[in-house]
């Protein structure tokens, strides 16, 4: 099969190691530092071209059991639109000391809202993200919900939405214009905030 | 806001708010744009106002319980949820499910996405200000819904999944409802083309508008009737074919400009096929069992429990305990009626799901907003938004 080939050259020029927890498919588990070589590979020169970023997920191992190693963990999954039926995960071991994974903003358009929603649950960093921001949770939000110390009970005061015109502004100058006069409430003040939540 | 656009002449933008309590929102979404008159220059979105911690939660509980949180979803095909979390779990357990339990399956999975796609054209139809198509399209719904109440018991959160079967049997006289479903179904098709096709305030407001390449549309992996209205011949239908799939005569709808029209005649083109594979389903429905018999997997009847110690043990573990889902990681997807609903699960061999990670397709439909409405008017934007279907429960979890 293709895939096993793939992961093969991956084992060869990126030191991947197989995942053996996954014995329903092909992961392959890849270090921090060669990962966005890796999906570069994957999108443009081997043999099946995985032209699809279907999710990312992060993973906290802190609970579970006999579990060795970095605590986080990254997963991305890839499939073929062009070969039907091949998939393939990647994943990457963050530890608790380095909560850093370089991004994959500049090859896939979706990986732009994943990187911010595992962000947003795990705290784990996208270095070189354009727009790192909370996705699912709002600004005000402490802490990352998923990873496994975080209290399911847990109650925060939530009391305003996302403050989107700096981000307006930073889609237009994407977009080939120039801001020469900011809008008045470009920045949010006191009166924003309800009494009794946690200013972000 | 004053901007110089590329050619450096001075623009001034009005930031304009819309949503999340804008009626076509429906709730839950929020963008803000950037307004040249009627003009969107630049957008951006919010999400989020419906995130409920589905992915937190299920980690408290069994994997069996897991179901009824999938209900909550995709509202609008509860059923098809189910089915695809189910699956997912069973592929681990490396299940082969009683013939019977595929073919009801895949009759409910289509019957859910005729529902999913009448409700988005509708909808669509009603933020566009046509009532008519509305009702055309509600009453087939209807019927189903009935459906759904006398097999499931449920009307919109259905749980009617479990893993390793089904919650029960179809009831009698199950065929003839859902060929009269599908009767109606096929009268509402017709009515809603002959209101849609050459209607033109339909075409005004959908043709060309909200378009996407198939590149960029793959690029934001779009999945689902979205994907192949964009010209691309993908469904896991086809692609990695499940409860025989490949075994029925039907075809992958695909759009050629990529448009809100195609999004929306595509769905209703694939409520065609669904019909088509729901009337080859009926006639292969054959009396069988729907579950497996495996206690540490499918928990035993009722009956079996006050007759017999085995049953009473394996009912009592499995709502107690909850059933061990082999050691592992997995990814599953599914095709659902808004595209691929997928979920990364990690199994760490107990009673209690270590975590699941579910892949809405809405949410990458979502992700390339902005593109779709950008140079559009704003009124456009309320089009493409009721075109690309999104449920929020899903999309936020």
């Amino acid at each position: 099969m293709s895939v096993e080939n793939i992961f093969s050259t991956l084992e060869e020029k990126f030191g991947a190691k197989r995942e053996t927890l996954d014995k329903w498919g092909v992961t392959a588990v890849v270090s921090g530092a060669y990962l966005h070589n890796v999906v570069q590979f994957l999108k443009d020169s081997a043999e099946v071209k995985f032209d699809m970023l279907v999710d990312i997920a992060g993973i906290d191992y802190l609970t579970y059991p006999n579990h060795e190693g970095p605590r986080f963990a990254v997963s991305y999954s890839f499939k073929s639109i062009k070969t039907p039926g091949a998939r393939i995960r990647l994943k990457v071991l963050v530890g608790e000391d380095c909560l850093k994974v370089p991004t994959i903003t500049d090859l896939y358009a979706n990986a732009n809202w994943y990187e911010r929603e595992v962000y947003d649950q795990f705290g784990i960093v996208f270095e070189g993200h354009p727009d790192l921001r909370r996705l699912l949770n709002h600004v005000e939000f402490v802490g990352h919900p998923l990873r496994k110390d975080y209290p399911a009970q847990k109650r925060q005061w939530l009391s305003t939405n996302d403050y989107l015109l700096p981000e307006l502004e930073k889609r237009l100058e994407t977009l080939g214009y120039k801001v020469i006069q900011r809008s008045k409430e470009v920045e949010p003040n006191d009166d924003e905030f309800l009494e009794g939540s946690v200013k972000a | 806001m004053i901007v110089l656009d590329k050619n450096g002449e001075k623009l001034n933008l009005m930031p304009l708010n819309v949503g999340p309590s804008h009626p076509a929102t429906h709730g839950c979404l929020r963008f803000m744009a950037a307004m040249d008159g009627e003009t969107i220059v630049a957008s951006v979105e919010e999400i989020g106002y419906l995130h409920r911690g589905f992915e937190k939660m299920v980690e408290r509980g069994t994997w069996q319980q897991v179901v009824p949180y999938t209900d909550r979803l995709n509202y609008c095909s509860a059923i098809m949820n189910n089915i695809a979390y189910c699956r997912a779990v069973e592929t681990m357990f490396g299940i082969e499910l009683p013939e019977r339990t595929k073919v009801l399956r895949v009759i409910v999975n289509e019957l859910s996405r005729i529902n999913d796609h009448f409700v988005c054209v509708a909808a669509a139809f009603q933020d566009l200000g046509g009532t008519t198509p509305f009702m055309y399209a509600f009453n087939p719904r209807e019927e189903i819904m009935c459906i759904w109440e006398k097999l499931t018991g449920a009307r919109l959160t259905n749980s009617f999944a479990r893993i390793g079967g089904l919650y029960r049997d179809s009831y009698a006289g199950f065929e003839k409802d859902v060929l009269a479903a599908l009767d109606s179904t096929e009268k509402a098709l017709k009515d809603l083309h002959a209101c849609l096709d050459r209607n033109r305030i339909f075409l005004d407001r959908t043709v060309g508008i909200g378009k996407i390449s198939a590149e960029k549309a793959i690029s934001y992996g779009w999945t689902g009737p979205c994907l192949r209205a964009c010209g691309v011949a993908s469904d896991l239908r086809k692609d990695e074919p499940y409860y025989d799939y490949e075994t029925y005569d039907w075809e992958v709808v695909v759009g050629t400009q990529g448009d809100c029209n195609d999004r929306l005649q595509v769905r209703l083109a694939e409520i065609e096929e669904s019909v088509k594979i729901v009337r080859q389903a009926l006639k292969r429905l054959a009396p069988g069992p729907v579950d497996i018999v495996d206690p540490r997997i499918r928990v035993p009847a009722h009956k079996l429990a006050y007759q017999d110690m085995e049953g009473l043990i394996g009912r009592f573990k499995s709502v107690y305990e909850g059933i061990r889902v082999p050691e592992g990681e997995y990814y599953s997807g599914s095709e659902c009626a808004n595209g691929e609903l997928g979920f990364t699960i990690i199994s760490d061999g107990s009673g209690h799901p270590y975590r699941i990670k579910v892949r809405p397709p809405c949410l990458t439909q979502f992700a390339a907003f902005h593109e779709l409405v950008e140079g559009g008017q704003l009124a456009d934007s309320m089009a493409v938004l009721s075109g690309l279907n999104i449920i929020a429960g899903e999309l936020d979890r």
